[in-house]
């Protein structure tokens, strides 16, 4: 039994050091595999963390600069965690949660990350409508209108194709000179003004307990 | 004239009845005139002339059937593994991955690479290969379904965000550009 519960933990300490090998120096390798672990106690992923422990060492930041840096994304992604976990009674996938990280680098707070997980519903993945959510950020769309334009979408029945299309959209009329304020307003108007039928018990606010 | 003479007897009545003029009376003609105009400035038949209409000229709808295929070719999933894959990449990814190119205008750059978390932000994985004299590098990857950062790299040392992508702070005083793979729709952010 100790070893099921501990088999995930070491498989990514083990992860963890054989990516930082060679590539980081070993101060730092040590300490992200330590918060590595910290991290998957908690139900975190992991890779995000290696991830900016090598981009760091590749990009020639200094040391003192990195272990900050993966701080800050073990941070967002605890947040994420918490945001998610507090809208289902399911623990949220790695997937989830690294998009809800994401969102917060892009912007986004946690409130926010809980009123888009809400929304999700069998045929809009919390992980997808966050990456949606966490690009439009990105883009400079304000956060009330990235929040509005994703849930928007989804409470609407719209494909996940047109969810997944929204942040491309945006930078289309950006392109013609359009702020990403005035994008995302018309994109939500639009959406607005599609009300597909939903499928029964899927209204609006009744996300689904069980999604990812 | 002489067509006339040509006809057969038998249709040379309806031939004279087809030439008579028909006069319509004019309630009838305002009732028809009034049905077009209404037909005519429907949303829907304004839509059909939309759809319908030749605007554009030929080579542009060839251009349109070349661009569709291009992203057919390019956003078709990639089988790991298969013949025909040659990207270093293919052993990074899963089952559902997609091909994504990605394109740099960098005229005076000697060399172009493409770093990111797919592929452990190496910048020696996936250089980018000149395709003309103006300085457009590209280089197409297979992706893992799921959100990546990614840069590219300059000459070696030069990091630059993708200009033609969203983009986040790094941490490091930086930005990093964002391409999202989905699943469902095999399409990208």
């Amino acid at each position: 039994m100790l070893a099921m519960v501990l088999a995930p933990e070491l498989a990514a300490q083990g992860d963890a050091t054989t990516r930082l090998a060679g590539r980081v120096p070993p101060a730092i390798a040590a300490a992200v595999t330590a918060l590595a672990d910290s991290a998957r106690a908690r139900g975190l992923p992991v890779a995000p963390l290696v991830d900016k422990a090598l981009e760091g060492v590749v990009k020639g930041v200094p040391a003192d600069r990195i272990l900050p840096a993966v701080r800050t994304v073990l941070d967002q992604l605890d947040a994420s965690a918490s945001a998610l976990r507090a809208t289902s009674s399911t623990p949220p996938g790695d997937d989830a949660v690294e998009a809800g990280g994401f969102a917060l680098a892009a912007g986004l707070t946690p409130g926010d990350i809980g009123a888009i997980a809400q929304s999700a519903d069998r045929s809009h993945s919390t992980a997808v409508a966050l990456q949606v959510a966490g690009a439009l950020a990105a883009m400079g769309v304000p956060r009330a209108q990235t929040v509005g334009l994703v849930r928007t979408a989804i409470q609407t029945g719209r494909p996940v194709g047109d969810l997944v299309s929204l942040p491309g959209q945006v930078q289309a009329a950006m392109a013609h000179g359009a702020p990403p304020a005035a994008a995302a307003a018309g994109l939500e108007r639009a959406a607005a003004a599609h009300q597909a039928p939903r499928p029964h018990g899927q209204g609006k606010g009744q996300g689904n307990p069980h999604k990812p | 004239m002489s067509q006339e003479l040509d006809l057969p007897p038998s249709l040379r009545a309806e031939v004279e009845a087809a030439r008579r003029q028909v006069s319509l009376s004019p309630e009838l003609e305002a009732r028809v005139m009034a049905t077009v105009r209404v037909r005519a400035a429907s949303p829907q038949h304004r839509a059909w002339r939309w759809i319908t209409a030749p605007s554009l000229p030929p080579w542009a709808l060839l251009a349109a059937a070349a661009a569709a295929l291009l992203a057919f070719v390019l956003l078709r999933p990639a089988s790991v593994g298969s013949p025909g894959v040659a990207s270093p990449l293919a052993t990074a990814v899963g089952p559902e991955s997609i091909y994504v190119r990605f394109i740099l205008v960098a005229p005076n750059a000697r060399e172009v690479a493409l770093a990111g978390t797919f592929n452990g932000w190496d910048p020696t994985a996936a250089p980018l290969a000149r395709a003309d004299s103006a300085g457009t590098w590209t280089v197409t990857v297979a992706l893992p379904v799921g959100q990546h950062q990614y840069a590219f790299v300059v000459d070696g040392r030069r990091w630059l965000p993708d200009p033609a992508a969203p983009a986040v702070d790094d941490g490091f005083g930086r930005k990093n550009s964002v391409v999202s793979v989905s699943a469902e729709q095999r399409r990208i952010l």
